[in-house]
């Protein structure tokens, strides 16, 4: 619990540090003062039915992007991540057809298209499977969003995966607008997403 | 979810019997060292999508004995391998896993496991972990005691 305070706090202090924006002293998530700009990171779209070979990291018009890299073998941080977005988009009601979701694996040995998809479909109705078995392309998305993974076997033989467990949410013009650490669970979602949707609406 | 069980722990009993058939008798030494009170509140374990393997469970545990959490098991049918997980995060702010071996409970104190800290890790689960089932998770703590939890299968925390 000390842990997922802790978060919560620094999340608040960054927010404190990082200036200004419109209803940022209501935002709980990470909003930066230059956001970070991904809109030139591109992966593979293995999602069934896509119509492009590659997800541009962009919101489409008017709508939002989250933006996570986890993997399906993942029993804490990923579902609990999914889970509170997913509970976050039904108490927002209509405007969550305007949010979209592209997942990243982090482990695309083991994280087939055709194991991804019915994973996100669990959560989400929209979304986005993005795996590329180039390690040198996911690390050149982490860079862009300043996340990080790893991979690494233990002495039991056991695959051990390390990530960057924010959420990124991203604009129309690839801006990452706000940046969830884990920990703050449903009504964080929710919060900045409201917010996030009002924004929009005002132009 | 509320789950009270007092234990008798009669630790080191049997090796105690065992040393004590040295001669032609054979005795059982049923020292009674401690009763402690386990309380479990707040169970429950995360649906777990069809294709995952893998799930969690959460809970709140508190003794009336300084104790520590050693380990927890299901019954294979529900799944091959058990362990208690600790999340962590790196220096580069990457989160991650480990099994850790002990976690230490003050008497009185409550240890709570939940999401992004500590967890009952489930993996190689036989079948999905849907809503409207449960299965029963067996605590092992140091001292030698353990005790069975009901624990519901729910989408979200209760």
């Amino acid at each position: 619990m000390k842990n997922l305070r802790l978060i919560g706090v620094i999340a608040l202090l960054s927010l404190g540090m990082l200036g200004c924006g419109a209803d940022q002293t209501s935002m709980v998530g990470l909003v930066r003062d230059q956001p970070l700009n991904v809109s030139g990171i591109s992966l593979p779209d293995e999602t069934p039915g896509a119509t492009e070979p590659l997800f541009v990291m962009k919101a489409q018009p008017n709508e939002l992007l989250m933006v996570y890299f986890g993997y399906t073998m993942c029993p804490d941080l990923c579902p609990t991540t999914l889970a509170d977005f997913r509970s976050a988009l039904a108490r927002i009601n209509s405007a969550a057809s305007r949010v979209d979701l592209a997942f990243i694996t982090v482990d695309p040995e083991r994280d087939t298209a055709d194991r991804l998809a019915p994973y996100l479909a669990s959560f989400v109705d929209r979304y986005h499977v993005l795996r590329t078995t180039d390690f040198s392309q996911l690390q050149l998305a982490q860079d862009a969003f300043l996340a990080a993974s790893s991979i690494t076997t233990n002495e039991m033989g056991v695959i051990e995966v390390s990530h960057t467990a924010t959420a990124y949410f991203v604009d129309d013009n690839g801006l990452v607008v706000d940046e969830i650490p884990f920990g703050l669970g449903a009504d964080g979602f929710e919060n900045d997403l409201k917010i996030l949707i009002n924004q929009l609406d005002k132009g | 979810m509320r789950k009270k069980i007092f234990l008798v722990a009669l630790v080191g009993a049997l090796s105690l019997g065992a040393s004590a058939c040295s001669s032609d008798t054979e005795s059982v030494d049923t020292t009674l060292l401690a009763e402690t009170t386990f309380t479990v509140d707040g169970a429950w374990a995360r649906t777990s999508p069809m294709e995952s393997t893998v799930g969690a469970a959460y809970m709140s545990i508190t003794a009336s004995a300084d104790d520590a959490l050693v380990g927890a098991s299901v019954d294979m049918s529900v799944a091959m391998m058990t362990q208690v997980h600790e999340t962590t995060t790196a220096a580069d702010g990457s989160m991650g896993m480990q099994e850790i071996a002990s976690i230490p409970m003050v008497a009185g104190t409550p240890l709570v496991l939940e999401p992004g800290g500590y967890h009952v890790m489930i993996m190689e689960l036989v079948a999905p972990l849907e809503v409207g089932t449960s299965l029963t998770v067996t605590l092992t703590f140091e001292s030698g005691a353990t005790t069975t939890v009901e624990v519901p299968v729910l989408n979200e925390a209760p």
